[in-house]
């Protein structure tokens, strides 16, 4: 398409356009006496120096800006200085990422930094050199392995292989191209994985259309096509190989429209992919540094009229409300469909409705057409209490933090509701198209994962058991009689191959029970399974209502004939039952027939784990102020390190059956 | 129409750069707080504004705010 007046048809500017209508008034906006947007609220900050100050603040004036003001919040955000922002507010995650890649990336800075202060973190970003990926992921010496950055981005692009096609050129010329360069990111993906620190992240190559327009023929049109994309696939399994490598797959992004390059930046620029296109894959990573930083999503809540069914239940009846078969109700059919796929990966759902109770059972009961039944629900919240309230009390009964929560609604007021009660909860705004609904789910990706384990798809199975449990307890006078009842087994043992990446997955998602927040990856995990000075345990638990499965997590290291706690987690569905107790009782006894002088535990705070600040002085540690640390670094000046003579252990309580295998 | 105190609003307004009419004939690595990144989100900021296709090229070889409000009103 030739564009007369570029800047209406072109793909750059085409988001903007959107950015003009909505920031225009911004310089003006507020000399009316309107109430300032976000975005004009974040440009008073940078205007007046005050973004490092207020920096809590920006997740919320953030929230539910549209597209293009969140990139436009990226250029204010850019250059800020993550170190001041963590020294100033310590409960801030920082998450570190190290930038390169082949072509020029000026616009994926600025979108990563409003991507993860999106989500209430600070971004540490350092961007290389253009065009140095090669040198930086090869040479464990390169800046960006000094960096030891949480996530290193390796950004590609379709010039990665098109750089190298002489012209004139024939398919089997590109098949030979993309053949080296993959056996290229197999050695620098090997590389990382030696000598790197996180996850290396890679992308696939969008094709063009202005070189498979070049060839004429449909015959090798048709190959080029298949040699592209069996280069791709080549690229997406590498991930199977090297568990430290997340790729992710651009071909649904352009799929969805948005463009791969601009002509113009392309050419003169080297920006061989849109602006649009890194916001999108900006928008991925936000989400991975969630992860990183412990903060996935965990439950989706979402409302009942107008987002799971077409209609108000309350005046319609249940054989009045939508939810297959009309034109309306097979959207919301879908969206259904959708809600119960997420739910099978281990999102817990939960449903949130000003509606009165016994008729929404029914519905999930009776209603012939539901795709959504009662059991896919850990918690059907039907009332007519301010839903903030509701997603607080859920909270509570689910022993989960309040921010690991999503929340979908048909109506702004509940929406606008939740965002200003509860900021770091994540809101989808749904409307009254339901066709739209799925998408609007969908455009974040609130619970993505590096990877699902076991676990993950019995998650809902287990909470809901939980929420059984707490009912139980409310029939028991004191919580000692309901601990005898429960009869709870504990098996403590080594951890086993297949449990590394579950393992993993504990020390980050775990938050409250984790005694040094210590975040590793699958790698590190394995890396200590390996280390015969290293003691790495892995809780199983159950009760009568079900199994836990790997709930908790003891790593440790022998020093000197000491035993060393580095941390100790466990999932907060099982934490204030004895199970740690017990398990505490269990390694201090371990480590005094090992011969050991004494067994050494640490604390270190965050914005969290308060509860288990007494941890160990509880159970019979001393507090060692001139202990040297067993770490380096920053992490450990806030450090409390704790010792235990093994003189007098506590014992294993009596309503625990623990089995310890070590 | 887009006058050069519009484009210096634009530094200020959404890039928070605190420039004024004196910034307008020095060297664009003068400006505190510039980056040589600024440049192509500029080019589609001001393309968006006006309605008008940029030529590029001379955007990018422009060495002052002068020049770049000469090749984006051209």
């Amino acid at each position: 398409m030739e564009a007369t007046n570029a800047p209406a048809a072109s793909a750059v500017s085409a988001a903007p356009a959107a950015a003009a209508a909505e920031t225009a008034p911004a310089p003006t906006g507020t000399a009316n006496g309107t109430v300032p947007t976000g975005y004009q609220q974040l440009l008073e900050l940078k205007s007046t120096g005050r973004l490092v100050e207020s920096y809590p603040e920006i997740e919320r004036l953030l929230s539910g800006l549209p597209e293009a003001d969140l990139l436009a919040a990226g250029q204010l955000l850019r250059g800020l200085d993550a170190e001041e922002v963590a020294a100033r507010h310590p409960q801030v995650p920082t998450v570190s990422l190290a930038v390169t890649g082949h072509g020029t990336l000026a616009a994926l800075v600025p979108a990563l930094a409003a991507q993860l202060a999106r989500h209430g973190m600070a971004a540490r970003i350092r961007p290389a050199d253009f065009d140095s990926y090669v040198y930086d992921l090869s040479d464990p010496g390169s800046a960006v392995y000094a960096a030891r950055a949480d996530l290193t981005l390796c950004v590609l692009d379709p010039e990665v292989v098109f750089d190298e096609v002489p012209v004139p050129w024939q398919v089997g010329d590109v098949e030979q191209v993309f053949a080296r360069k993959l056996r290229l990111m197999d050695t620098l993906a090997g590389t990382f994985t030696a000598v790197g620190r996180g996850t290396l992240v890679l992308n696939t190559l969008p094709l063009p259309r202005r070189y498979a327009a070049q060839l004429v023929d449909h015959a090798s049109r048709a190959a080029l096509g298949a040699v592209w994309r069996e280069g791709n696939a080549r690229l997406l399994r590498l991930a199977e190989t090297f568990p430290a490598l997340v790729v992710l797959d651009l071909d649904p992004m352009v799929a969805g429209g948005v463009a791969v390059s601009e002509a113009r930046t392309d050419a003169y620029a080297k920006a061989h992919l849109s602006p649009e296109l890194l916001a999108e894959y900006a928008r991925q990573i936000g989400h991975l540094a969630r992860n990183v930083a412990g903060r996935t999503k965990k439950c989706l809540a979402v409302d009942l009229d107008n987002t799971l069914w077409g209609g108000t239940l309350g005046d319609d009846g249940l054989s009045g409300i939508e939810v297959a078969e009309t034109y309306r109700g097979e959207a919301f059919r879908a969206f259904q469909r959708v809600v119960k796929q997420l739910g099978s990966q281990g999102v817990l759902l939960a449903a949130l409705s000003k509606n009165d109770s016994a008729p929404v059972r029914e519905v999930f009961r009776d209603h012939p057409a539901m795709t959504l039944r009662e059991d896919d629900f850990v918690r059907i919240s039907a009332n007519w209490q301010p839903k903030h309230e509701n997603l607080e009390r859920l909270a509570g009964e689910l022993n989960l933090d309040v921010g690991s929560f999503v929340f979908a609604d048909d109506s702004a007021y509940e929406c606008g509701l939740v965002r200003r009660e509860l900021p770091r909860v994540g809101v989808v705004r749904l409307d009254e198209e339901p066709a739209y609904h799925v998408e609007k789910l969908l455009r974040d990706g609130w619970f993505d994962t590096p990877r699902l384990t076991a676990e993950d798809r019995l998650r809902a199975v287990r909470y809901a058991d939980e929420l059984e449990r707490k009912d139980f307890l409310a029939s028991f006078d004191s919580i000692a009689d309901y601990l005898r009842e429960l009869d709870i087994r504990v098996r403590l043992g080594t951890v086993e191959a297949g449990e590394v990446p579950r393992v993993s997955q504990l020390t980050q998602r775990t938050n409250q029970f984790n005694m040094t927040t210590r975040r590793l990856q699958p790698a590190d995990v394995q890396s200590l399974v390996d280390d015969p000075s290293a003691l790495v345990l892995a809780i199983h638990s159950g009760d009568r209502f079900g199994e836990n499965g790997l709930v908790g997590v003891i790593l440790g290291r022998w020093r000197d004939g000491v035993l060393d706690l580095e941390n100790f987690l466990l999932s907060c569905r099982v934490f204030s039952r004895g199970i740690e107790k017990a398990c505490l009782a269990a390694v201090l006894r371990y480590a005094r027939e090992r011969g050991a002088t004494a067994v050494h535990g640490s604390y270190r705070p965050s914005a969290k784990n308060g509860t288990v600040e007494d941890f160990y002085p509880r159970h019979g540690f001393v507090r060692c102020p001139d202990q040297a640390p067993p770490e380096s670094g920053d992490a450990a000046a806030s450090c409390r390190y704790y010792r235990h003579d093994l003189a007098e252990i506590i014992a294993v309580p009596d309503h625990v059956h623990l089995t310890a295998n070590l | 129409m887009l006058t050069i105190d519009d484009l210096l609003g634009v530094l200020r307004d959404q890039l928070g750069l605190p420039v004024t009419a004196d910034h307008a004939d020095r060297a664009l690595d003068e400006i505190p707080g510039w980056d040589s990144l600024h440049l192509l989100w500029l080019i589609t900021t001001l393309e968006t504004r006006t309605g008008r296709r940029i030529a590029m090229a001379d955007f990018l070889e422009a060495s002052t705010l002068s020049e770049i409000h000469d090749v984006a009103t051209r």
